[in-house]
């Protein structure tokens, strides 16, 4: 047998936390049958009560379970929107985890056996069939502070290349694959069944974790290696350790290009940015490489440095289904073989990911209930650094079976609509509102509201306070926060601290209702200022005709279309280029602005330096005197027609 | 001996097929570069052929581009939105237009912008999606006019002199029947190969071919290949009834069937000519393509440089679309047609009472 120490033994914690915070550990051995597609594993929980209250029970995600059959939760929630992913799977597709054997370890070493105590439990639903969650009540509680310890042995097959978990050929991303216990808080276990928009919620723990896999596969997983160890058996085993977590995923192929690059920040201590790419991808290293750095440097910078010694970036084989995912220390992007430059495609993935490290991965809200907290605050920070550090970014089309892309030079996509996704949330911007557990949300439209509405929600935020401002909201949130398990109303209070206003009314109108904004300037008219009728003068009253006082008084009709209520400037130019500005509270249905000036309006704007992102509508928020809508038309419409004519030829062709 | 066997043996002038051949003989028109060449020189000399079907196009196209100015000036209002969209792309406003349009303003988007649309469209071809409603009536409605015209074009083609607009549209009318006739069979043919053959290939053959590929590139080649499977049988049967109506106008051909197996005939006997000219052919609709590619008007061109540009390629379009008929034409007459070679029966005079009063 042959053992390996590796060089990066030195740094396995995150420097800015520290085993006070780690309430779950696990000490897992795991070997992988690639051909059954099966792990068998043996683990140690070690658990500390970090409550006020005693724990009687425990509980135990069994996330493979959600694709075990198709009365699961996971499986059922996604029916509701007619997606039967596993409708015509063979059997082999489906998957599972089996506890084989739990054990509760006492100071002393002996074991109480729990196999049979265990319980599946649907506390959320009331879904008798799901077996995502599991429970078992203890003979003897656990005190606060007191140590829980676990023995788990249990065997779990991958189900096929599905929703970010399993395998594909000779790729396995191994995810949410070992028992895992839930978190507990103040009023005890929040610990939930696995639901198919909700994402994960667990204490933060020391993870020491070997992998036995074939020999010569290349292995990948939060945190750093250890050690490597030739089993003599055609096997290896890789053991990984991380502190600071509260999860561990990893990734293991024959396939993978391994490569490294290191990054330091200044003043901090360096990163391995790790790229475990595939091979028909190896010219789209380096842009991995530079968003990475990009992420760990800005986002550094702009809210806290990034404090493990490792990051690993896992690019998924095609059709794996695991692109775009977020773990500790590890996540996995996802780009094409054809992948134009100046589109961001890696880079916006990378940078999505990346940012879940700060929120999610160290700021760590409770992601069944409030995902767009940390998924909000990531769109957020990934599209402005988007914007800062990779422009031009054009928009791409693919065709020829999604494959062939064609870039679109002319469209040039923008932070506010495009990568806030506003074009993606108008077309659905009610169907629920933010405050709405998000395990709970209507399937279909959980990402637009957990990831499109939030983050056009921070961005209006910023552009009500400034990004100076709204960056010390997110650095405060963000230290006071790290490797604790934030809320909605620990974000909110700091907001209202930082920025010294109270964004109640804000709160009520954006996050707690599903309202939507539209604003609109209904109608402009600038006359001259006249007067006739009965006038004083030395005579008394006497009858005068209009009398022009070369003045013109612009009135402009402003209105509010939808429910949703938002402060917004009006903004008047002026035929002599003069402008002129009102605040509407737009709280009433319409109002009506008057402007007196000594020359005729052109235009007029409502909320002109669009704040309020979440406007569905940004049409109709100007009105200008000299419409230049005939020409667009025109433009458009004659662009249009060469398109239809050259499909009236293809047409042609086959007569 | 069957039509096929017989030589070219007469040239005097006359019907459709001994005008044709009346300019040309084995030696350009026999040959393919030669039947090639010959094509375009007949379109070329038939400028208003190439007038005519670019019209066809436009009139069709006109009035729902007039709906579409409608539904974009309505949506724009007096916005000042406007103002970018008129002078280059209003990315927003557009997103915007289509969140809310619905009819032909459903097919307003970014695809259209210069060589995007070429893509765009024969990417729904070999993809077979789906069109807006009022497109796909538009594409019925293109179909049905160039059958009508399709006798037309091929009269004067044949027959490579000017005929005047009486007789072109009296062979429209003669011949219309007859397409339509082939139209049926041939449009029968397509439904089953862009709807069962085309299912069968990428919605059942391709997801099993691709299911354990992890390679992407992999899975575009397969794909690749299955395109290339699939335009083997459109294409034969295209130029089967390209030459079926061919042979039906050179040879004044009533049964539709038997002009079908008729150009399955040529083709048997000249497959190398015939693949060959149909690669040319090819070659000429790509460089035409590749020119678009180059030349294609991008969002801030002044209007009517982009406009220009957009019609010249769809002129160019028509030019080989009437290439392929040309050409194909020229090569049969160089290698068959002969005057004495009708298919319809040998007329009896008298042919009516009429003509015979007039003799009298």
């Amino acid at each position: 047998m042959l053992s390996v120490l590796l060089h990066t033994t030195a740094r396995p914690s995150a420097q800015d936390a520290g085993p006070d915070r780690r309430v779950a550990s696990y000490d897992i051995d795991v070997s992988l049958d690639p051909a059954t597609r099966t792990l068998t594993g043996k683990e140690l929980i070690t658990w500390r009560n970090p409550g006020q209250i005693a724990a009687y029970s425990f509980r135990l995600h069994l996330f493979w379970n959600a694709f075990r059959n198709t009365n699961s939760t996971w499986l059922k929630q996604r029916r509701l929107i007619g997606d039967t992913p596993f409708a015509n799977r063979p059997a082999d597709d489906f998957g599972y985890t089996n506890v084989t054997r739990i054990a509760r370890v006492h100071d002393d070493g002996s074991e109480t056996d729990l196999t049979k105590a265990l319980q599946f439990a649907s506390p959320d639903d009331q879904n008798t069939d799901d077996r995502s969650l599991a429970a078992a009540f203890l003979q003897d509680a656990v005190q606060p502070g007191q140590v829980l310890r676990l023995r788990v042995e249990w065997t779990g097959r991958f189900p096929k290349n599905f929703d970010r978990t399993g395998a594909i050929g000779n790729y396995f991303f191994v995810s949410q694959w070992f028992p895992k216990l839930g978190a507990f808080g103040s009023g005890g276990w929040m610990a939930h069944q696995f639901f198919a928009n909700s994402e994960f919620f667990a204490d933060f723990g020391f993870y020491d974790v070997r992998m036995t896999v074939p020999r010569g596969w290349i292995v990948g997983a939060t945190g750093v290696e250890q050690s490597r160890t030739d089993n003599g058996n055609g096997t290896t085993t890789h053991r990984y350790t991380q502190g600071d977590v509260h999860d561990f995923a990893w990734t293991t192929s024959p396939d993978f290009i391994d490569l490294r690059q290191d990054y330091e920040a200044p003043g901090g201590a360096p990163v391995t940015i790790r790229l475990l790419i595939q091979p028909e991808h190896r010219h789209l290293a380096d842009r991995h490489f530079a968003a990475a750095a990009a992420a760990l440097k800005y986002f550094g910078e702009w809210y806290g440095r990034y404090p493990y010694p490792a990051l690993t970036i896992v690019d998924p084989v095609f059709q794996s289904d695991s692109g775009g995912m977020e773990y500790p220390t590890l996540f996995t992007a996802g780009t094409r073989w054809l992948s134009p430059r100046h589109s961001n495609d890696p880079e916006y993935v990378v940078l999505h990911e990346a940012g879940h490290q700060w929120w999610y991965g160290m700021v760590a809200n409770n992601e069944v209930q409030h995902a767009w907290l940390d998924e909000g605050l990531t769109e957020y920070s990934d599209s402005r650094l988007q914007f800062v550090a990779f422009q031009p970014n054009y928009l791409v089309q693919r065709f020829f079976g999604d494959f062939i892309p064609w870039q679109y030079r002319d469209i040039p996509l923008q932070r506010a609509t495009d990568t806030n996704y506003l074009n993606t949330f108008r077309r659905n911007p009610d169907r629920d509102s933010l405050s709405v557990p998000t395990a709970g949300l209507w399937p279909a439209t959980h990402q637009n509201i957990s990831y499109h509405k939030a983050a056009l929600m921070l961005h209006t935020l910023e552009r009500m306070h400034t990004w100076e401002v709204m960056q010390r909201v997110l650095s405060v949130f963000f230290t006071r926060f790290k490797f604790q398990h934030p809320t909605p109303d620990d974000f909110f209070a700091v907001l209202n601290e930082v920025t010294g206003q109270d964004h109640a009314f804000f709160i009520e109108q954006v996050y707690r209702s599903s309202n939507t904004f539209d604003y609109a300037i209904e109608r402009v008219v600038s006359e001259p200022i006249e007067a006739r009728g009965l006038m004083e003068s030395p005579n008394g009253l006497t009858f005068q005709e209009p009398q022009v006082e070369g003045q013109f008084r612009t009135s402009v009709t402003v209105r509010r279309l939808a429910a949703g209520q938002f402060p917004v400037d009006v903004l008047v130019t002026f035929r002599n280029g003069e402008q002129a500005r009102q605040q509407w509270d737009g709280r009433g249905r319409w109002a009506v602005l008057e402007f007196d000036r000594p020359v005729e309006a052109v235009s007029a704007q409502i909320d002109p330096e669009r704040h309020l992102l979440l406007d569905t509508n940004n049409t109709n928020n100007s009105r200008t005197l000299e419409p230049r809508g005939d020409a667009a038309a025109t433009k458009w419409s004659l662009r249009w027609m060469v398109w239809l004519q050259d499909l009236l030829m293809n047409a042609a062709f086959f007569v | 001996m069957r039509p096929d066997e017989a030589l070219p043996a007469l040239k005097r002038p006359g019907g459709a097929a001994s005008s044709g051949t009346a300019s040309l003989g084995p030696a350009s028109g026999g040959a393919v570069g030669g039947a090639f060449i010959d094509g375009l020189n007949r379109v070329t000399r038939a400028p208003w052929l190439v007038i005519g079907v670019w019209l066809s196009t436009v009139l069709l196209a006109l009035p729902l581009a007039v709906l579409l100015q409608q539904q974009i000036r309505t949506h724009l209002g007096a916005s000042m939105a406007a103002q970018s969209a008129a002078e280059g792309v209003n990315f927003d406003w557009w997103n915007e237009f289509l969140a809310q349009t619905s009819g032909v303003g459903t097919s307003f988007v970014p695809a259209i912008l210069g060589f995007a649309a070429v893509l765009e469209n024969l990417s729904t071809f070999a993809d077979v999606r789906s069109l807006p409603t009022v497109i796909a009536i538009a594409a019925a409605m293109q179909v049905l006019m160039s059958l009508f015209l399709a006798g037309g074009l091929l009269d004067r083609l044949a027959r490579d002199r000017a005929i005047g607009a009486a007789a072109f549209c009296s062979a429209c009318g003669v011949y219309f029947g007859r397409f339509v006739r082939l139209g049926i069979i041939a449009g029968a043919v397509y439904w089953v190969l862009f709807s069962t053959f085309h299912g069968w290939l990428f919605d059942d053959l391709y997801p099993s071919l691709i299911a354990e590929v992890t390679v992407e590139r992999t899975a575009f080649f397969i794909r690749l290949g299955l395109y290339f499977v699939f335009a083997l049988p459109v294409l034969f049967f295209n130029v089967l009834f390209d030459y079926a109506k061919v042979r039906a106008v050179v040879e004044d051909r009533r049964s539709m069937i038997g002009a079908i197996v008729a150009g399955w005939r040529f083709m048997r006997r000249q497959p190398i000519a015939v693949w060959a000219l149909y690669k040319l052919n090819v070659f000429l609709f790509l460089l035409v393509l590749g020119g678009y590619y180059l030349l294609a008007p991008g969002a801030a061109s002044p209007n009517a440089i982009a406009f220009g540009m957009g019609q010249l390629y769809i002129v160019l379009r028509v030019i080989v679309r009437l290439q392929f008929a040309a050409s194909q034409i020229a090569l049969f007459q160089g290698r068959l047609a002969h005057a004495g070679y009708v298919a319809r029966p040998t007329p009896r005079w008298p042919d009516s009472p009429a003509a015979e009063a007039l003799l009298k």
